[in-house]
């Protein structure tokens, strides 16, 4: 019995190809979460989001970021989540960078078309610097049996005091095969201003109780051009309830 | 005869761009298909029926009605949904195709006693289903 159309894979893997070879340009911390295209009523969540960067010779070497957020449901298909985010950009210390507004879409119900969609849109503040940074884009997730293929194609407007206004684009690609709630392997692949990487992830839910979960995420992406940092650590949790 | 050649130049230049953007709308394009509806009510922090049968290898709509004033949330990793549905509210869900086989589903909010599962009978089972249920 045919479940999923060789069609439907390669529709996929067209759309893959063409966000790829959108032009890549950001000057922002390029690997984050893969977003999701759904939303759920009453959804209340704490989140933790961590990344660190290392190459010896490379500009970006122990370059250190965490962010903290809170996020709930404001309507039946749409979320809000507001962040503090702290980074460590070497030579310097750690220290509170700048705040984050996020609202997430929900376009179509899980399962409805041959693919599900949502919508993105983020509004960052650098601390200090008067700088901005806001993203909009296109969520989309599909299923093939027991995996699940997420794109996000993104598009990032920079203004600001010490930034030069411009449109930059970036793309991210996970590929999760569900295979226990709690232990889920996937390969995620990001690509924006000069960084193009790719590497293993792992991911899982733990429930508690009623309505209380936590989700984990752990990925190491490497490298794969020259101008890319070397190695990417990124781990984040999330506290649901 | 130079202009003509340089408007065909033109054509199969803006028919190449052309390929990824149809690439995309291919892929936006909804798969229109007649799916069979089921209906699950929840009344008590019960679902009701706590077996429901559907088709194997095709789109099945669940019509998930909760007849209780408290939220609930219809939960399942083997179905990969998940879906709060409001107090003496009602949702849809689209699963499938489906695999023959035992898919179970929870309540989130009342876990010990919202239980079910989703049994999806292959094509000959699902016929013989059907004809002893028919009325």
């Amino acid at each position: 019995m045919k479940l999923y159309s060789k069609k439907a894979v390669v529709k996929a893997l067209c759309f893959v190809c063409l966000c790829s070879s959108m032009q890549a340009l950001a000057d922002g911390r390029v690997v984050d979460k893969v977003y999701h295209p759904y939303v759920q009523p009453l959804e209340r969540e704490f989140e933790y989001r961590y990344f660190y960067q290392r190459q010896a010779d490379h500009p970006d070497n122990n370059t250190m970021g965490q962010k903290l957020g809170y996020g709930f449901s404001v309507a039946e298909r749409a979320a809000l989540e507001i962040y503090v985010i702290a980074d460590r950009i070497s030579p310097e210390d750690y220290k509170l960078t700048g705040y984050e507004l996020e609202l997430r879409w929900m376009l179509t119900e899980q399962g409805q078309y041959s693919a599900d969609w949502g919508m993105l849109f983020e509004l960052e503040r650098q601390n200090n610097q008067d700088n901005y940074e806001f993203t909009t884009g296109l969520l989309m997730e599909k299923e093939f049996g027991p995996t699940s293929l997420t794109l996000n194609a993104l598009a990032v407007y920079e203004w600001g005091q010490t930034l030069d206004a411009e449109w930059e684009g970036e793309f991210r690609a996970q590929y999760r095969y569900r295979w226990l709630p709690a232990v889920q392997p996937a390969i995620e692949l990001y690509a924006g201003e000069n960084y193009k990487g790719a590497g293993p992830s792992l991911m899982g839910v733990h429930k508690f109780d009623k309505q209380e979960q936590l989700k984990w995420e752990l990925a190491v992406i490497v490298a794969i051009d020259n101008d890319t940092v070397d190695r990417t650590l990124r781990f984040a949790l999330e506290y649901e309830f | 005869m130079k202009n003509i050649e340089l408007k065909k130049r033109q054509l199969r230049k803006n028919s190449k761009k052309a390929l990824p953007i149809t690439a995309l709308l291919l892929l936006t394009l909804p798969v229109v298909a007649e799916q069979s509806v089921f209906e699950l009510r929840i009344k008590d922090h019960l679902f009701l029926p706590s077996v429901l049968y559907v088709p194997a290898g095709e789109k099945v709509k669940l019509l998930v009605l909760n007849q209780d004033p408290s939220p609930e949330e219809f939960e399942s990793f083997s179905l990969n949904r998940e879906k709060v549905i409001l107090g003496k509210g009602k949702a849809t869900l689209f699963v499938g195709p489906l695999q023959p086989g035992k898919y179970e589903f929870f309540g989130e909010y009342n876990p010990d006693s919202a239980q079910g599962v989703l049994i999806a009978l292959p094509e000959a089972e699902w016929l013989q289903h059907k004809a002893n249920h028919a009325y």
